[in-house]
């Protein structure tokens, strides 16, 4: 009923489970957002929830080397899809069939180049952090040689406006004039406030009660974009329930409202999407690491929360076997403490938010709430795309603590002069790990995705403490 | 009475074939014929518009030390060079004098010397973050428009991406790096707004050095978000009490104290020669990439340019590059804060008088008695009652306009940016800003107009915040 676009086979029966963190009458609206856990593991092997869309069930082979990503059901292997309400089914298309026309649509291109150089700041520098090297050489002076990719230079400080910004224009192109976002601690709400703003679009941003109490400043951010900012009560009135609310908001209004989502998860085309505007990262790490040593990087190190950072590092690379890549995410007090965003190392695979991957759910299935000390990293899911290059072990990903990232952030402050995000700071960390492992000379390009201006307060509690 | 020159087109250039560190004040001039030299963009980097004394023609005067005249240098009173008409100069104790040589020297010799220029080139590309792009702003332009549709073409120069978010980062990782050179162990400065401390204390991070920020308590209030980056940079932050101007007294205090092992990093075009000449030069950067990037985009120059003036260094630095080209307007702007007949503001060029503060000779706030009146501005950055002494000569030989605009009309265009073109500008680049609601209806359709957006004003939302809410409640009442 609540899912009618998927036609579930006798091979996999699924059941659907209402979020239980509404405890309102009227959770058992058919338009809600629902995740559906697969009980039975072991029948996933050819998957058989469908689109509705398609003729015939189709049987898409395991993980091989020359599989798209994705296919054209939006897969990567089994993880992706598009779960979603019926109502939505059009626009998801109409967004597909956009997006690759203005692939090729020469003045698209060029017009997002444009607005990527003059008002984002693109290209951002491929930086050698020297101090960093040292500090990370062993006692006989040898070891690996740091290189940061600064996306913290970016106009508001992070990766995110790189997918924000070519989202409104497509938006713009589609002729819809307006965009909502959800967002939790708030970057990605300043981001879209801030493009609907350069744009003339009318923003929406929805935002759970909670989060807008904590980040005060953050919203009236967005306020002064010019940006409506919905207060959403429902639920724990964090992320989650803000991100329920912005598809409800979104099926409504399909007609007229974009939806941009910030990063590579939910349902097809938006993991596609939001890697592709982010690969700019990765096209551009590639042409500078061949103008400074003349070769490629060995190992790629980013943070993952959603993903988009990381896919945007990886993409330009995941074809070069040579090129070793590694995902951080977030281990908050341990993952043995229960409160951790490890959704790669501790998650099962589920549906969430349109899209199959890996999330952390309990037995019966619902979502355990994360917790990590940097907000970006505080997702229960992740990306489908990475759920797939995990298993396919084309990429590694640990975590790492609250603790070590906020040592981390400390350090880089002090050797380098530049305040890294906390959410960055969990990649940093992992250098302590990797570069007494890596022989002399190893390039390795760290994404460092946003810069800490806004986490120094909680970092000041956190290291008095 | 000041005179007004026109014509820097014809300005000469002037090469000495006599070293200015033996001897001050007179020295013969030859004049070349300018192709070579202007080829040579090396010559061109140390210059300084000045009159000559002889005949009162406006020039620029340039010099190129060898290595043995500096290894010369002797506690002899520095020359003229330093000298912007009749501003600028030397008014330092006799103790800073063999320092501030020392200075002038290695100065002069890092212009010249291409490794280490390439060398800052790469801190500045791959650590700033340049060049910084020059942005079409077409909402603000659309928004400008009369009512027949025609308007100017507003551009801002986005110093507001570099890292750390203002323009203050290109002086600092020069001068930080000239320490270094020179084998300096430890950095003072003083901070207004805190974005010169938190650059300086950025660069010191990277280069292994001890940093030392000096900030009044009235600033460190207001500006706190900036004193948390600097701390979390690794610098020392000391307190002192009043504002920017008693922060910078401090601090060339400390200095006096320690000369063989520290540097005094000035952040502005102000104090003793050669530090107007150093930071202008160090950020003449923004200029430069502007006229490149105006030629490419659309094959000419600026028409007008506009900047906020504190103690003048984004200015110079966007400046300085067209100083020579008369078709291109300079246009100034200064806190008016509550207005400038209230006496409140900071508005140096426009109500102050010729005086000599903080070494050199410019323009200041003083009242009857020559004390120093304190200044008042929303724009933290912009309250100090002098300015730089290059500036004051600009405004005298008739190159430069400057205005001024008060608090309100500041706060208003920073609520004018973020809504027309998502970018928040710090409330100091927010001044200039404002001007524009002025100048845009006396300007032709098509008119190329760049404002140097300065800094980026995260760190003033909350004072935002709060104008906003006080606001509010003000008329709710």
């Amino acid at each position: 009923m609540a899912l009618s676009s998927v036609s579930s086979s006798s091979a996999c029966k699924t059941q659907t489970y209402l979020h239980s963190h509404s405890s309102l009458p009227n959770s058992v609206s058919p338009l809600k957002f629902n995740k559906i856990t697969p009980p039975c593991h072991s029948n996933l092997r050819s998957p058989s929830i469908v689109c509705a869309q398609s003729m015939a069930p189709t049987a898409v082979e395991p993980a091989a080397a020359p599989l798209l990503r994705p296919d054209s059901f939006g897969r990567f292997g089994k993880f992706g899809g598009k779960y979603v309400p019926e109502t939505l089914m059009y626009a998801l298309t109409e967004l597909e069939t956009a997006f690759h026309s203005l692939a090729t649509d020469h003045e698209f291109q060029t017009e997002l180049e444009g607005i990527l150089r003059d008002y984002v700041g693109r290209e951002t520098p491929l930086y050698f952090a020297e101090r960093l090297t040292e500090h990370y050489k062993h006692p006989d002076g040898k070891g690996p040689h740091i290189y940061l990719k600064r996306e913290d230079l970016n106009h508001t400080g992070a990766h995110k406006i790189n997918n924000a910004v070519a989202q409104a224009l497509l938006a713009k192109r589609l002729g819809k004039k307006r965009i909502i976002a959800e967002t939790g601690a708030g970057q990605h709400g300043v981001a879209t406030a801030t493009v609907c703003a350069r744009f003339g679009l009318q923003c929406i941003i929805y935002m759970g009660a909670q989060d807008m109490e904590r980040q005060a400043l953050n919203v009236f951010r967005m306020k002064l974009l010019g940006a409506e900012v919905r207060a959403v009560h429902s639920g724990t009135a964090t992320l989650k329930d803000a991100t329920s609310e912005a598809i409800r908001d979104w099926v409504t209004n399909v007609e007229s409202t974009h939806y941009i989502l910030g990063s590579v998860a939910g349902p097809h085309p938006y993991p596609m999407m939001v890697r592709e505007f982010h690969a700019v990262i990765g096209k551009e790490t590639r042409k500078q690491a061949l103008e400074k040593w003349g070769g490629k990087p060995d190992v790629l190190v980013a943070c993952v929360g959603g993903g988009s950072n990381a896919m945007g590092l990886f993409h330009e690379f995941v074809d070069d076997k040579d090129v070793r890549m590694i995902g951080v995410e977030a281990a908050g007090f341990g993952l043995d403490s229960g409160k951790h965003a490890a959704t790669l190392t501790k998650g099962e695979v589920g549906v969430l938010h349109g899209a199959m991957s890996y999330l952390l759910q309990d037995d019966d299935g619902q979502i355990i709430e994360p917790h990590s000390i940097s907000a970006g990293l505080d997702y229960p899911g992740v990306g489908p795309e990475h759920s797939f290059l995990k298993d396919i072990g084309r990429a590694e990903y640990y975590s790492i603590t609250d603790a070590e990232a906020l040592e981390a952030f400390k350090r880089l402050s002090r050797l380098e002069g530049i305040i890294p995000a906390l959410e960055t700071s969990h990649a940093l960390a992992y250098l302590e790990k990797l570069c007494p492992t890596l022989p002399d000379g190893t390039k390795v390009v760290l994404n460092c995705s946003g810069r800490g201006d806004k986490d120094v307060q909680t970092a000041i509690k956190h290291l008095e403490l | 009475m000041a005179r007004t020159y026109k014509n820097f087109s014809t300005a000469t250039l002037y090469h000495t074939n006599q070293s200015p560190f033996c001897k001050p004040k007179v020295f013969s001039t030859k004049i070349l014929n300018l192709e070579p030299i202007i080829k040579d963009r090396s010559l061109t980097l140390c210059s300084t518009v000045s009159r000559n004394t002889r005949d009162n023609s406006i020039g620029l005067k340039h010099y190129v030390p060898t290595r043995s005249e500096v290894n010369q240098t002797d506690d002899t009173l520095i020359s003229t060079t330093g000298k912007f008409g009749r501003f600028g100069g030397v008014f330092v104790p006799e103790i800073l004098v063999t320092c501030l040589n020392k200075l002038v020297a290695e100065f002069s010799l890092i212009l010249h010397d291409s490794e280490f220029q390439a060398e800052l080139a790469m801190a500045l590309r791959d650590y700033v973050g340049r060049e910084t792009p020059l942005y079409f702003a077409q909402r603000l332009s659309n928004y400008f428009k009369n009512d027949d549709g025609e308007g100017p073409q507003i551009y801002l120069k986005r110093e507001d991406l570099n890292h750390g978010g203002a323009h203050k980062i290109n002086n600092a990782m020069a001068q930080a790096m000239l320490a270094k050179r020179m084998g300096r162990q430890s950095i003072l400065a003083a901070t207004g707004a805190g974005q010169h401390g938190v650059a300086t204390a950025a660069v010191c991070a990277k280069l292994s050095l001890d940093c030392t920020i000096f900030m009044g308590d009235v600033d460190i209030e207001r500006q706190s978000s900036n004193v948390i980056l600097m701390r979390q940079l690794g610098a020392q932050v000391k307190s002192v009490e009043g504002t920017f101007k008693d922060a910078t007294s401090e601090a060339i205090r400390n200095w006096v104290n320690d000369l063989e092992n520290s540097y005094y990093l000035a952040g502005t075009a102000v104090g003793p020669h050669p530090c107007p000449s150093m930071v202008r030069e160090f950020q003449s950067v923004i200029g430069k990439e502007t006229r490149k990037q105006a030629m490419e985009k659309w094959g000419g120059k600026p028409d007008v340019i506009l900047a906020c003036i504190g103690s003048g260094s984004n200015a110079l630095g966007i400046f300085h590059e067209f100083v020579r080209d008369e078709d291109v307007r300079l246009i100034g702007v200064e806190a008016g804060g509550n207005g400038i007949e209230s006496g409140k503001h900071s508005a140096t060029l426009a109500k102050g008088e010729v005086g000599v503060y903080h070494g050199s000779m410019s323009y200041l706030l003083q009242d009857d008695e020559g004390q120093i009146i304190g200044p008042h501005s929303i724009g933290v950055g912009l309250e100090y009652p002098g300015v730089s002494p290059e500036l004051s000569f600009l405004k005298d030989v008739g190159r430069a306009e400057f205005y001024t605009v008060t608090d309100e009309e500041a706060l208003d265009a920073y609520s004018m940016l973020c809504r027309l073109e998502g970018i928040f500008p710090a409330l100091e680049a927010a001044h200039a800003l404002a001007y524009l609601r002025k100048l845009c209806p006396t300007l032709p359709n098509g008119t190329k107009v760049v404002v140097n957006c300065s800094g980026r004003g995260d760190k003033d939302a909350a004072t935002v915040f709060k104008y906003q809410q006080d606001r509010a409640q003000l008329t709710n009442i």
